[in-house]
């Protein structure tokens, strides 16, 4: 690991003392031993702040966006999930790929900061879930990589110089067990569902932390800002709060890159990716597999209209 | 508010106990009993409470103070208020959702108002002094509380000087005081302009920076109260600068987004000032002291 | 000291219920906040909520009037919370001096907001100490003694096996004889305990007045790189009171006019008609959280902002720490 983070601060200084780009987007070592957020540098002499190791949970992709207007070029490094991210930014014209420099690194598989015991002292902590079902923890693209990780746009194990210890401990292995917590819930009746969610619901605080996370919901104007056009209402009561978390769950469907970023964030433990997660099984189901933000060329099933489409709900 | 004894000062320094309780967020109901069409773009609300069977003014404001009108099920937004005996009035640009819903009311509508908010203009410390008023656009509503304030007050104050200019003369509110009222005034001088005049207009065409250049009013014992867009106030401020005004002597008001009105809600602050409890009006030198974000 | 066994709280609980609201700290559906009494509630006074009590004088979402409009007639009926009495249980030292914030901006200063106050004057606050400082917990820097509060009505301390109790205002007392009435209370000549020293800790002395310097500081343009303009500090620090008023129609005659939480973190917060905003970007966002926080609150009412409940910390996405923006004006350079 220590050698790899050698690798990002040698690269990242490279870049800006040679101008190519503006800035870089990776990560530091925080304020305690398991936390290890996002860092932006624009100086090459801060290259020596930048930290990788299994607390980089961020996906930094979506803060790519406030570069959206601007003229400079900028470096981000990114885990397989996290690539996923500038994929669908790309996608989405949201950021025009001679502007971004991505760095490709191998994952180690990102461990639950939720579980420290002792914050004084460094302990093992158990893997993340969404890095038990990761399926793809090799960048789907980049234009450079590290640690021996090689780009696949294919579901697959991991690759590079952590590979062996993030196999260990179990990244990927439960990748065909990801929709188990769907089958869960569809399992339950109807009058099961609607209290399960509501309650989820009901707990929302507005602060709009999944949305702003998110590299789905990029639009310049989301409709939830302006309660002018009376759309929506600012009050954070249950019907208003289901109705901004179906309704941005239904703009991310088939877009969502399954980063489980939403989720991760929401200071309220709304299980958004439950939501998430039932959509991209019903694209599944419905139209056959299919990852968002993995392919470039391929728009997505629900982007685009194939003659044979299923038609369930017209 | 601390009884009858509102002033900015004391409001500052009311503790819980000398609060009047009232509940300042709910509107008192009124009347539009009357409304002037100014400009296309511009009109003149007459706005009074019923009171046993009279129509009477919902509460008095000092120059340059406000007041939050409301429409039911469409908005609220804060105005400039001129005091009348028996009603207020406020002067509105239509520009959104709830000034566009005012532009199409008709006299007799209830409306919701409340208030007085706000700091107002010092005007006992203008006493006995010089008056210039400059003012560009709507930014005459607030100017105009003032002048109807010296002009009621006349021998209180010395010279009175008002330079004011739209875009085009149509875009000329309450030329009924330019050109009937005010002039009238003694020792009232009242200077107007337009940026583009058209086949009638006879008065002077330019921006108001360049017009107060040429009229080069003294600054001597002089207070300047100037309000409008904030391109004009920035160059016209240069010169006020270059014609001697010190910046203790510049007084304006200032604008931010309001929803409370009553220093709670937060949005309107610059540095620890409230606009809505603290402002609008500030000089020039108090201006100066404040973060640089409006 | 008078004190109560730990294994008689709920009876504790019980007796403070039958007088009237009791709101406790506990854990419904897996979120921790305050919540109205009930004998089958999971009561969890091991660390602080995750969700400040604020919440219970200034609720996220209130109804502040109805409104009707009939053609050009309409009316206005105003909405008024009941102005009964309650006790909240278990407020630790950061979170009352939260309260005491909230009290200078919705009591003092020419108006009342009467929805708070209403609330407010009915409620009698019983603090608890604290003996262990939760993760991200850095009230000792901000000036506070984690152990006790003077600005409670009554005040808890941890003695191990009991709570001690001790009332400070006559609303205070009450609740103390209402224990003693009950028979709960004893004699206790046990240790208060304390916490151990604070992983989180920053010197907080003489920031406000380094802030006035530094509005164009070049700081705030690194600082709000990793923010991504959210609700959740704001949302869920104790002290932040900012407000939006909007309105929600029944239908075409009549609706009901609302209060809701917002943050100077959202975009339509300042924005002007015609599209002026005088803070655009993250950069005049951002600046203005900390500036409000650790100056411009200071300037008005005398005390920071922020009382160090850590609750931004803990939960800010990207780890946005107020503590080390903290350190990083200390360090900073000022010209001149
Ligand atoms: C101290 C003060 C005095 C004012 N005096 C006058 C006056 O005398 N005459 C006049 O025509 N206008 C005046 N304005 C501006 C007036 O408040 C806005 O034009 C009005 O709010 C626009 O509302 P809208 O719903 O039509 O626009 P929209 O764009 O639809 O407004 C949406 C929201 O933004 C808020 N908002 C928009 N613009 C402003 C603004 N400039 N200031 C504060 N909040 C805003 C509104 O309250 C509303 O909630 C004054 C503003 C302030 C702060
Ligand atoms: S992050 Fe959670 S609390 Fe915040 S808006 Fe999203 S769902 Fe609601
Ligand atoms: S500081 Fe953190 S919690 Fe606050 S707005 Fe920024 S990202 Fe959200
Ligand atoms: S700023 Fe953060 S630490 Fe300070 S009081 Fe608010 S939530 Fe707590
Ligand atoms: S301005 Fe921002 S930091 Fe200050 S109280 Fe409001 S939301 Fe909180
Ligand atoms: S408008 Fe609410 S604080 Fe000024």
């Amino acid at each position: 690991m220590n050698s790899l983070i050698k690798e990002m601060q040698a690269l990242a200084q490279e870049l800006l003392a040679s101008g190519e780009v503006k800035g870089v987007f990776g990560w530091t070592k925080g304020s305690r031993w398991y936390l290890t957020p996002p860092l932006f540098i624009q100086k090459a002499e801060d290259a020596i702040k930048l930290h990788y190791d299994e607390f980089a949970i961020n996906n930094l992709t979506s803060l790519l966006l406030d570069y959206r207007n601007s003229d400079d070029k900028i470096a981000i490094f990114v885990k397989g999930c996290d690539s996923r991210g500038i994929l669908r930014l790309i996608q989405d014209k949201q950021v025009n790929p001679e502007k971004v420099l991505v760095i490709g690194l191998p994952c180690p598989g990102m461990v639950d900061k939720e579980a420290v015991k002792d914050q004084r002292h460094v302990h093992d902590l158990p893997l993340l879930r969404k890095c038990q079902e990761c399926r793809y923890p090799n960048p789907v693209l980049a234009d450079r990589t590290l640690g021996d990780v090689q780009v696949t746009k294919e579901p697959g194990v991991p690759i590079g110089i952590t590979a062996e210890r993030a196999i260990q401990k179990g990244v990927g292995s439960k990748g065909k067990e990801r929709y188990q917590e769907v089958k869960e819930i569809e399992a339950l009746s109807a009058d099961e569902k609607y209290a399960f969610w509501q309650k989820q619901h009901e707990k929302c605080l507005r602060c709009y932390a999944c949305r702003n996370i998110c590299p789905a919901c990029n639009c310049r104007e989301c409709i939830f800002e302006s309660d002018k056009k009376g759309w929506v209402n600012k009050a954070a009561t249950t019907t208003d709060n289901a109705f901004f978390g179906i309704t941005r769950a239904m703009h991310v469907a088939g877009r969502c890159v399954d980063c489980g970023e939403c989720e991760r964030v929401c200071p309220a433990g709304i299980p958004i990716m439950k939501i998430n997660r039932k959509i991209m099984q019903d694209i599944d189901e419905l139209f056959g597999t299919y990852d968002a933000g993995t392919d470039l060329e391929e728009a997505g099933p629900l982007n685009h209209f194939k003659l044979d489409d299923p038609e369930e709900f017209l | 508010m601390v009884k009858d004894n509102a002033t900015p000062e004391n409001l500052a320094k009311a503790t819980t106990e000398e609060i009047k309780r009232i509940n300042p967020l709910i509107p008192m109901k009124a009347k539009v009993t009357k409304i002037i069409e100014e400009t296309p773009d511009v009109k003149t609300f007459y706005i009074s409470k019923e009171e046993n069977g009279q129509m009477v003014v919902p509460f008095h404001t000092a120059p340059g103070q406000l007041a939050m009108l409301s429409l039911p099920g469409v908005g609220e937004a804060m105005f400039s208020a001129t005091d009348a005996p028996d009603h207020l009035q406020l002067s509105i640009k239509k520009v959104g959702t709830l000034t566009d819903e005012l532009h199409e009311i008709v006299p007799g509508q209830t409306v919701g108002i409340r208030g007085p908010y706000g700091n107002g203009f010092p005007m006992d410390q203008i006493k006995g002094k010089n008056v210039l008023f400059i003012a560009g656009g709507i930014g005459l509503a607030p100017v105009r509380t003032a002048v109807r304030y010296c002009v009621d007050h006349r021998d209180d104050f010395a010279k009175l000087h008002l330079v004011y200019g739209s875009r085009s003369p149509a875009d000329l509110v309450f030329q009924y005081d330019l050109f009937e009222t005010w002039p009238a005034v003694r020792d009232f001088q009242v200077s107007v302009t337009v940026d583009r005049g058209d086949d009638n207009w006879k008065g002077n065409v330019g921006f108001v920076p360049a017009f107060l250049e040429e009229l080069k009013p003294n600054p001597d014992n002089t207070v300047c109260i100037i309000c409008g867009p904030p391109i004009m106030i920035k160059f016209t401020l240069g010169i006020l600068d270059k014609l001697g005004f010190t910046a203790e002597n510049v007084i304006t008001t200032l604008e931010m987004r309001m929803k409370c009105g009553i220093g709670k809600c937060g949005r309107c602050n610059i540095g620890s000032c409230y606009i809505c409890l603290d402002g609008p009006v500030f000089t020039l030198a108090e201006m100066k002291k404040m973060p640089n974000e409006y | 000291m008078k004190a109560f066994p730990k294994a008689k709280l709920q009876e504790v609980l019980k007796t403070l219920a039958s007088k009237g609201t009791l709101y406790v700290p506990a854990l419904v559906d897996e979120t921790h906040r305050y919540y109205p009494y009930r004998a089958d509630i999971q009561v969890s006074l091991e660390q602080n909520s995750a969700i400040s009590p604020k919440e219970i004088f200034f609720p996220s979402t209130e109804k502040i009037y109805n409104f009707t409009a009939y053609g050009i007639d309409g009316d206005y009926e105003e909405i008024l919370p009941d102005r009964t009495a309650c006790v909240l249980f278990g407020v630790r030292s950061c979170d009352m001096q939260a309260i005491l914030c909230m009290d200078d901006v919705f009591l003092t200063r020419g108006y009342i907001d009467e929805y708070y106050a209403t609330r407010r004057e009915g409620a009698t606050i019983v603090a608890l100490g604290c003996s262990k400082a939760g993760a991200d917990c850095f009230c000792s820097s901000m000036g506070l003694n984690p152990v006790e509060h003077e600005g409670a009505d009554a005040q808890l301390y941890d003695l191990g096996d009991y709570y001690g109790i001790q009332g400070r205002t006559e609303k205070g007392e009450k609740v103390v004889e209402a224990l003693a009435v009950a028979g709960l209370l004893s004699e206790s000549s046990a240790e208060v305990l304390v916490p151990e020293e604070f992983v989180l800790q920053v010197d907080s002395e003489g920031i406000a007045e380094k802030l006035q310097a530094m509005f164009e500081h070049s700081l705030w343009d690194q600082l709000w790189r990793k923010c991504i303009n959210c609700g959740t500090c704001t949302y869920l620090c104790p002290t932040c009171h900012c407000f939006d008023i909007s309105e929600k129609k029944k239908n075409q005659h009549c609706g009901v006019k609302i209060k809701c939480w917002d943050s100077c973190m959202f975009n339509e917060y300042a924005m002007m008609a015609g599209g002026h905003n005088p803070r655009p970007s993250k950069k005049e966002k951002v600046r203005q959280r900390f500036m409000h926080k650790l100056r411009y609150f200071p300037e008005r009412y005398g005390k920071y902002q922020c009382t160090g409940c850590g609750r931004c910390i803990a939960k800010c996405p990207v780890n946005l720490e107020i503590t080390d923006v903290i350190n990083q004006v200390r360090e900073a350079k000022v010209n001149g």
